[in-house]
């Protein structure tokens, strides 16, 4: 029994980054409706920025800001990407071109990175934090859940208390009608494409260290991000941040559980077949009406 | 005294001009009624003046710079305000904000309150359940709370009862007269005939009529042979 509350509370730094890409990408979907699935691979660009300047002897901190300026430009040019030639696209169009531009992040990521070629990821919150009933809490795993739930306060008070957020709304809505009256529709898509970029890179260097560490398996964080998304319907940041943490967490217990163990990665799929179906059994209710 | 001079403008939709060698002028103080049958083109021509379909060539000038490479946004910094067609309020957001994600200051908001008093009791009502006289009026206050100084509005008066559309004339014609520069786009020809000072027939995307509204307000057959086209 206290192995599985062990594994299930070391799912937790997973959880938590899971819970604030899915923020990300719920943030990124309402205010500028592109599902992204390039996020992931914002962060690994700008975790492999860290991971290579660390290497060449830059020390930690100023490491770390650069990666997370590489965050914030990768993102920055996605959204360039996304709103210079895609701007008037269907919702089904924009998730495609992201899908084939994450492919092709990957594999300019895998060349310059050297693929399975070891690198050392530095560890930035390393140790215990607390110890409750007998089971440590890491400091990453507070950390990334804490960021969540920061970041979680902080896009609903933008977005309901600031007049920048009132500007966010009606942009998300009414691109063109929104730009009509004055609202900078140009540099608030941006602004959101950057600030998303930065954050996941945060993300992605908190739980980078405990993943394989190659280009590929990182950028494909994206698909338990956008599970967690799918549990907040794409629009409750709350419900996001719950269901990545509890993806997490899942996926922690799992490995302890004999056999299961190989199929971890499958979690974040089951999840999503489970709302799907959900939702699905929703809409054949309501056409019974 | 703002003006809006538009020279040889064309604007094409999906390769095809929809809108061709058209000029007029608009300024401070005046209406320029802009009439057509359905699929004239009358739309186009707006969105082309506003940005939001880029134009195929000509020149818009305002107050003498050239506008018509710019985007929406940079124009609607030279002063231009489009009223689109079919009431585009943000639905999510209440008639409040609505006023306040256009508006300057809170002056604004309440000059609009005053303007439209109607939208004062719903103004923490989301904009989407509005009836649709409230949301004319609010798109057409919120345009305003942005103080342009020219302003173009595309079927006013569309799905409105008639009272509410005299009102709207009536408010417009005040707007003008405080200064306001005015491109109106309206089928009741005759309403926006009796308020309006110039007036433009578009048919397939051409000018076909460019004179005082008055002559046209006096004679309701050559309208009616404007709309339709003398030979055919
Ligand atoms: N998005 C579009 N793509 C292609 N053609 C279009 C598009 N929108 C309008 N058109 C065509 O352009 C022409 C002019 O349309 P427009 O909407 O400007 O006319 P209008 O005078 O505003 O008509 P209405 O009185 O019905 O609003 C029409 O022939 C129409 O078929
Ligand atoms: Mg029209």
């Amino acid at each position: 029994m206290n192995g599985l509350l062990t594994s299930a509370v070391a799912g937790l730094t997973a959880g938590g980054a899971y819970g604030l890409l899915g923020v990300c990408a719920v943030f990124t979907y309402r205010l500028v409706a592109v599902v992204n699935f390039t996020s992931a691979a914002i962060g690994t660009a700008g975790t492999f920025v860290l991971v290579v300047l660390n290497e060449a002897g830059i020390p930690l901190f100023p490491a770390v800001l650069c990666g997370l300026v590489a965050g914030v430009i990768a993102g920055v040019a996605i959204g360039l990407v996304m709103t210079k030639w895609f701007a008037e696209s269907n919702a089904s169009t924009k998730a495609a071109v992201t899908v084939a531009l994450l492919v092709g992040i990957v594999a300019i990521g895998l060349r310059l990175t050297g693929g399975q070629h070891p690198h050392h990821f530095p560890d930035l919150f390393s140790g215990s934090a607390m110890r409750l009933a007998g089971v440590e809490l890491t400091i990453s795993s507070l950390l990334t859940i804490g960021l969540g739930v920061a970041f979680t306060i902080l896009a609903d008070v933008l977005l309901s208390r600031t007049r920048m957020g009132l500007h966010l709304r009606a942009l998300s809505e009414r691109p063109m009608a929104a730009e009509l009256i004055g609202v900078p529709v140009q540099f608030l898509s941006i602004l959101v494409w950057g600030i998303t970029g930065a954050v996941t890179a945060f993300s992605l260097m908190i739980i980078a260290p405990q993943r394989s560490p190659d280009f590929m398996s990182l950028s494909l964080l994206v698909v338990p991000a956008l599970a967690a998304a799918l549990i907040g319907l794409f629009r409750s940041f709350w419900m996001t941040l719950i269901g990545g943490i509890l993806i997490g967490v899942v996926e922690g217990m799992t490995s302890v559980i004999g056999g299961l163990n190989q199929y971890r990665g499958a979690v974040p799929f089951l999840i999503i077949l489970a709302v799907m179906l959900w939702l699905q059994r929703g809409a054949r209710w309501d056409e019974a009406r | 005294m703002s003006r809006m001079v538009v020279s040889e403008l064309r604007v094409d939709r999906v390769h095809l001009p929809v809108v061709r060698e058209v000029s007029l002028s608009v300024e401070s103080g005046q209406i320029s009624v802009l009439l057509g049958a359905n699929g004239a083109g009358k739309t186009t021509l707006l969105e082309g003046l506003s940005g939001v379909i880029p134009v195929a060539g000509g020149k818009i000038e305002v107050d003498g710079h050239e506008i018509q490479r710019q985007r929406p946004g940079a124009r609607v910094g030279a002063g231009l305000a489009h009223v689109e067609q079919g009431r585009t309020v943000f639905r999510q957001l209440t008639t409040n904000e609505n006023l306040r994600a256009g508006a300057a200051s809170a002056s604004d908001v309440k000059k609009a309150y005053e303007l439209f008093p109607e939208l004062l009791p719903r103004r923490d009502v989301l904009a989407g359940l509005l009836s649709g006289g409230e949301q004319q009026m609010l798109v057409i206050a919120r345009a305003l709370a942005g103080r342009p100084k020219i302003l173009l509005i595309d079927e006013m008066s569309a799905g409105l009862a008639p009272t509410i559309v005299r009102r709207l004339m009536t408010t417009v014609r005040k707007l003008a007269d405080q200064g306001l520069a005015v491109v109106l786009v309206e089928q009741f020809a005759v309403l926006a005939l009796a308020v309006g000072n110039r007036a433009y027939v578009l048919r397939r995307g051409k000018i076909v009529y460019d004179g005082a509204c008055a002559e046209l307000r006096d004679a309701p057959d050559k309208l009616h042979q404007l709309y339709l086209g003398s030979g055919s």
